[in-house]
């Protein structure tokens, strides 16, 4: 892991994993769970909670980088375009700096759909656990 | 004669000093207000971390973190180790 690295992966926003995020978190505001009224705001259907991409950040510094002694330090994220039950999303992460002083890295990531517009972009830092 | 010019270019280089560290004191509160998100934080050099509530190890990463951007310069993690006050961050900051 140094400067510049990049990393990617392949998300599935699959119906389970949505089905799952509404019975763990409640969240069944009528943007994610009726599409008609979701139509009535001008989206294809119903819109997928932007917090699910989240948990994808999440899996994505615990179980796909080099080393699992990793803790999150800090993340912001931008949502730009919704993103609908089934599609099929492409993250990738690139490490903008590597702070030695504190052992902490600092990433870019972005996650684009299946036309190739990104849905969402942000900053994540990381410290490395000793 | 050569012995008054000396002290008195001692003297300015004191004053110098004494407003970059000031000047980089100002700068620093701003990234201790923002980090710690609390407008009331006013350091000076004696400032230790168990002065201030919101100063915490992680909160401490974060600090450092901003102060390496905002002055566009890096730390080692031995250096980091030694600060027992503001006082000894500024003269980090100062030596780059």
């Amino acid at each position: 892991m140094e400067k510049g690295s990049i990393f990617t992966h392949e998300f599935h926003l699959s119906n389970e994993v949505y089905s799952l995020f509404l019975e763990a978190f409640k969240d069944k505001n009528p943007l994610h769970t009726d599409d008609s009224f979701a139509q009535s705001k001008g989206f294809e259907m119903r819109v997928m909670h932007g917090n699910i991409l989240n948990g994808f950040v999440s899996y994505f510094i615990g179980e796909c980088l080099p080393t699992k002694n990793v803790i999150i330090q800090k993340q912001e994220i931008q949502f730009h375009l919704p993103v609908y039950v089934n599609s099929k999303l492409r993250f990738e992460a690139k490490i903008e700096e590597f702070y030695e002083s504190v052992n902490s890295y600092e990433f870019k990531f972005f996650f684009e759909n299946e036309s190739k517009k990104k849905v969402a972009k942000g900053k994540i830092q990381i410290g490395i656990l000793k | 004669m050569f012995l008054a010019i000396r002290k008195k270019n001692v003297l300015s280089q004191l004053i110098i000093n004494k407003m970059e560290r000031n000047q980089i004191l100002n700068e620093i509160n701003e990234i201790f207000k923002d980090v710690l998100d609390n407008d009331e934080i006013l350091i000076n050099e004696t400032t230790k971390a168990s002065d201030i509530d919101e100063w915490d190890s992680l909160s401490h990463i974060q600090l450092v973190v901003a102060i390496e951007k905002q002055f566009k310069i890096k730390f080692s993690s031995s250096e980091i180790r030694e600060w027992k006050d503001v006082g000894e961050m500024i003269t980090s900051i100062q030596s780059k």
